[in-house]
């Protein structure tokens, strides 16, 4: 069993009020039942609900590193208050008597032992999973439905070009979630959210000349869309073997969600990384109906791991009862690293992970990555956002000889050959972090690696970017979260 | 490259792209630039591109061709990707170095602590405040993500919030704070602005001196205010301090005799007396003087109030110069409150010869300021002034008691009160009797006041999940009461039927106080009983009645309740209820669904407790 603190408690919960209502429980003395095993290994108890009966909850650390939570409450949440509310309580010191293993339980353990029992035995005769039998004409039939459904989504964007953006009402806002949903009938969810996404630009904000300017971009932005997905779609559909690109995002904006087994398929898997976690920060996707809680990671584990990101996606839906993601202080060290196709920021993802305590050789090696040519970094952004497909806001790990503020108040970091770069909040971004820098201490404001994001403002034609995290030595100061 | 060409072009597009692409055929502003793109095209493939892309939206070729909108698509496409390798990273200007903060904070918080914080102070809405408290009070400001939103709450709608930050929060980053705020002061801002110079007041503005000196000569009305109140005590603004005293805006004469009273300078108490004398300000210099009292100028006030007290109206044939006199009496009351000296004693000594004087005039508060100036200087010559006014008027029988419990031993009190009326009673008829059955009930009121649900004590709610956390009061302790009180005094409580202090005055072997409290159980039950139950018990507690037999009662003190279901249960009913014996349990269960709010959730609370120790 791990060192059981209230800080791992919290990091086990799915959110803040999970948190709240599993202490609540202890403080209201809901727990009518404290046991734990001979051993130690299995915690269990009895809390008093709504109902007549309690509930029976037990947390197992039979294996320590991902404890089993099970609970006879009906709550979709996972883990549920009152697993966590056993957790608090025991981290709060209350007395649990030894008990036998409840017969349930037992059982259930055994059958999860014969399951690993059996993925052990699989992996050790070598048997590989059977590669999934891809129904070839149905595959034909989705492409020729997705073309059509670009056809349809061409047809809208052009009709909206050609009376032009002024002549828009709230009655187009109807006639776009119309072809919202007739697009989910041609398998391109990532059109609908395209479409959804031009709709929120073209209404959202107050600002109507901005709104404009918005509006234009993602309307070339969908023409692009549209113009290389005809021409990948058409090309797939000649493909006998009528693979995925692995190299490119288009399948991601057609819509298609990457399994993990297609990423290993594609070989885009690496055994054993090392992930130190830069920036966080979660927000709501309105174009997607989702909430998306992004991370920024370095790959220390090899020469020029670069930046990754990983999303969770938090569907309006589900959302309660889904685990927000959280800043991560620790260094990941995760078996198996599965990346996504993509460019400098490339999605990442893995299944099982351990933590480990972050040390100062871990943020040298964090630093050695950094770029120290502003003109060298500038210039590989500008060769990723000139591509509509692309994404506009990579993220960069520079390194800094000076910080400094000129006269009328903008922030500039400036490298080793005098490459002076501008500092400013951007509005994708949920926290401003510019005023923060002042507060840095004297030590961390030269010679410092600061990370970045940069975005292109078109109508003033700078290349602007934000701070996220500037670390100096040993010191990894967040400056988003 | 010509960039600036470019975003020209770019605008022209966006104006077509909002205009409609119809419009782009024969468009004399593309035309305009058509020319300049033509001439660089020679040289740059990129800009005969894009130049030709201008003259086919310009002159569309034929039915066949592409569309203008695919057109204007397909070039603005192009025209973007340009644009975006043309990004420029110069920055105007030179940087010098970043601004040095006094403080630096750690920003070690993760993200589900920090986000809902500043969701709360970004957004309106309900349950801000709470969540805004909590947060101060795990200590999550000292993260430095949080501080310019702390710093922007000063100007919360939500007005509370805004004087959490400016009283809590913002102080607690220390001195340093100060120049922060400064910075970011706006000489014309309103409110928000207002408090930061009050947090600047609190955290002490030695450093900056000069900058609030000229937001107090400079800013807008309500900042000059703020910031003159930040100078007294800086003797060299002394000066401008009496300057300003006199100004004609009553806002900065406020801040300047508050400043002025808390510098406590000579020439500044000077001021304050004139403008004391002068009438017009006289309340606000009064309760500036309440604040911050200066020695000197209360000798001098005083002296004052005995003048004009001697030439007030002999009688209130003209009302109006009463009225008048009096309010400007008043502010002496106010500016002397806490001044205690021979001359004080003398003027309100005055005040209590004069009472048949007075009080036709409708002064009482005056009377009954003196009254209690006098409680509080007890000898032995206030103490028989007190007697005489008690004398005069039953409504200062309080004061009396008080004062005479300052100098008489407890025997001396209880026969000086007591004694005489009970053996009076039992004759009394008439006026008499209800004179004497009101004067009982103000000394038990009195002294209910000192015994009774005093000293509130704070605890932890551990039946609400939101961990809440309430008061209750607790009545003097016994020993104090077997010390400083006589024992006769809780045989008269009873027989007055002052149940509240039957209660408190209750002690082991008197068999009286036992019975009457058990008595009083069962009386029927009427909608103020639950009041005065919880000193029942204490009661109880203290007649030294064992504790199952209290259990048994409280308990059917629950069962036999049926006319009014308080909101919540004592805390120390609580307290009682959880050492409830298990067997009470299915008892408990019977009672819960008769009571409501938050008493149900006490119930289930300790039925809860009950069931688990099974």
């Amino acid at each position: 069993m791990p060192e059981l603190t209230s800080t791992y408690v919290d990091s086990l919960a799915p959110n803040a009020a999970a948190i709240k209502n599993g202490q609540g429980l202890v403080r209201k003395k809901s727990f009518v039942e404290l046991h734990q095993s001979e051993n130690g290994e299995l915690l269990f108890g009895k809390c008093a609900g709504s109902g007549k009966t309690p509930y029976e909850c037990s947390v197992d650390f039979i294996a320590a590193d991902s404890p089993v939570f099970r609970c006879t409450c009906p709550s979709r949440q996972f883990p549920c208050k009152h697993a966590l509310g056993l957790l608090y309580a025991y981290t709060e010191g209350q007395t649990f008597t030894a008990a036998p293993v409840p017969e349930d339980i037992a059982s259930k353990r055994e059958k999860a032992e014969k399951r690993e029992e059996n993925k052990v035995k699989q992996a050790a005769e070598g048997v590989e999973p059977k590669p999934k039998k891809v129904n070839k004409s149905a595959l034909k039939k989705k492409i020729t439905a997705q073309l059509e459904g670009l056809d349809l989504l061409e047809k809208l964007v052009l009709s909206f070009v050609r009376g032009g953006l002024s002549t828009m009402d709230r009655s187009a806002v109807k006639t776009i979630q119309e072809h919202v949903k007739q697009l989910g009938n041609y398998y391109l969810s990532g059109a609908q959210i395209e479409l959804r996404r031009f709709s929120n630009l073209m209404f959202g904000g107050k600002d109507q000349e901005q709104n404009y300017t918005y509006a234009m971009e993602q309307l070339t932005r969908l023409h692009a869309f549209i113009k290389k997905g005809r021409a990948y779609l058409q090309a797939r559909s000649e493909d006998p073997e009528l693979a995925l690109d692995h190299e490119s995002t288009i399948d991601e904006w057609l819509g298609h969600a990457w399994q993990l087994s297609e990423l290993k398929e594609y070989g885009l898997v690496k055994e054993g990384a090392e992930l130190l976690q830069l920036a966080f920060y979660s927000f709501n996707d309105a174009a997607r109906l989702e909430f998306v809680d992004l991370g920024y990671w370095l790959d220390l584990s090899a020469e020029g791991g670069g930046i990754h990101r990983t999303f969770n996606y938090r569907p309006y839906k589900a959302a309660k009862l889904m685990r927000e993601e959280d800043s991560y202080f620790e260094v990941a060290v995760v078996p198996q690293l599965y990346t996504y196709p993509g460019e400098m920021n490339a999605r990442i993802r893995y299944e099982a992970v351990t933590p480990r305590q972050v040390q100062g050789t871990d943020l040298q090696r964090a630093a050695a990555q950094a770029h120290r040519s502003y003109t060298e970094a500038v210039k590989k952004v500008k060769n990723q956002i000139k591509n509509p497909l692309s994404d506009k806001q990579p993220v960069m790990l520079l390194h800094a000889a000076t910080l400094g503020v000129t006269e009328n108040g903008q922030y500039v970091m400036t490298d080793e050959e005098g490459t002076r770069l501008l500092l400013e909040d951007l509005p994708s971004v949920p926290q401003g972090t510019v005023e923060l820098l002042p507060f840095l201490p004297a030590a961390a404001r030269e010679d410092c690696y600061i990370l970045v994001m940069f975005e292109h403002n078109l109508d003033q034609g700078r290349l602007r970017a934000q701070p996220l995290t500037v670390i100096k030595d040993e010191e990894m100061i967040r400056l988003l979260y | 490259m010509s960039t600036a060409l470019l975003q020209e072009l770019h605008q022209e597009y966006r104006r077509l792209y909002i205009a409609g692409s119809e419009l782009a055929a024969g468009d004399f502003r593309l035309k305009r630039l058509l020319p300049q793109f033509q001439q660089l095209g020679e040289r740059s493939p990129v800009f005969k591109k894009i130049g030709e892309g201008i003259a086919a939206l310009l002159e569309p070729a034929s039915s066949d061709g592409p569309a203008p909108g695919v057109q204007l698509q397909e070039h603005t496409l192009l025209l973007e990707s340009v644009l975006y390798t043309q990004g420029t990273i110069a920055v105007d200007g030179t940087p010098g170095p970043l601004p040095v903060r006094n403080f630096t904070l750690h920003t070690k918080q993760p993200y589900r602590k920090l986000a809902p914080v500043l969701e709360a102070l970004s957004t309106t809405g309900s349950g801000r405040h709470e969540i805004v408290v909590d947060a101060y009070k795990e200590g999550a400001f000292q993260d430095l993500r949080l501080l310019p939103p702390a710093v922007a709450a000063l100007s919360d709608p939500y007005s509370e919030l805004a004087e959490y930050a400016m009283t809590n929060i913002l102080p607690s980053y220390g001195p340093g704070i100060a120049g922060y705020l400064l910075e970011s002061l706006d000489l014309t801002g309103g409110r928000s602005e207002v408090r930061k110079l009050e947090v600047i007041s609190r955290v002490g503005a030695d450093e900056y001196l000069d900058q609030i000196f000229h937001a107090a000569g400079n800013g807008s009305e309500e900042i000059r205010a703020g910031a003159i109140k930040c100078l007294g005590g800086y003797e060299q603004y002394l000066d401008h301090l009496l300057e300003w005293s006199t100004d004609k805006k009553k806002a900065i004469r406020e801040a300047a005799y508050t400043a002025l009273a808390a510098g406590g300078s000579a020439q500044g108490g000077e001021r304050l007396v004139e403008a004391f004398i002068k009438k017009k300000d006289r309340e606000m210099v009064a309760a500036v003087l309440a604040r911050w009292p200066v020695a000197e100028v209360s000798t001098r006030l005083a002296a004052l109030f005995m003048e004009e007290l001697k030439a007030a109206p002999q009688d209130n044939a003209d009302k109006k110069l009463t009225d008048k006199v009096w309010d400007e009496l008043l502010p002496f009351i106010t500016a002397l409150r806490r001044e205690r000296s021979p001359q004080m004693d003398e003027i309100y000594s005055y005040v209590l010869q004069e009472y048949a004087r007075f009080s036709p005039l409708g002064w009482i508060t005056l009377i009954e300021h003196a009254a209690w100036y006098k409680e509080n200087t007890p000898d032995n010559a206030a103490l028989a002034e007190l007697e005489a006014l008690d004398k005069r008027s039953a409504r200062f029988l309080p004061n009396y008691f008080r004062a005479a419990q300052k100098t008489m031993s407890p025997k001396e009190l209880f026969n000086q009160f007591c004694g005489t009326f009970m053996d009076k009673l039992k004759a009394l008829v008439g006026k008499e009797a209800k004179d004497a059955a009101q004067r009982s009930q103000l000394l038990i009121h009195t002294i209910e006041e000192q015994t009774v649900d005093i000293r509130r004590r704070n605890y932890q709610v551990e039946y609400d999940a939101a961990g809440v956390r309430q008061y209750s009061r607790d009545l003097l302790p016994s020993e104090e009461i077997a010390a400083d009180w006589d024992p006769r005094w809780l045989d008269w409580f009873i027989k007055q039927d002052a149940v509240n202090l039957a209660g408190t005055f209750a002690r082991p072997g008197h068999q009286g106080v036992r019975d009457y409290l058990i008595g009083k159980l069962k009386e029927p039950y009427k909608r103020r009983t639950y009041d005065y139950i919880p000193n029942i018990f204490k009661g109880l507690e203290r007649a030294g009645v064992p504790e199952p037999e209290r259990l048994e009662l409280l308990m059917t003190a629950l069962e036999n309740n049926n006319v009014h279901t308080p909101y919540t249960f004592e805390f120390y009913l609580v307290k009682l209820m959880e050492r409830f014996p298990a067997s009470y349990a299915s008892r408990l269960e019977a009672v819960v669904p008769k009571y409501r709010y938050e008493c149900k959730q006490q119930l289930e609370y300790v039925l809860n407790s009950l069931r688990s120790a099974k």
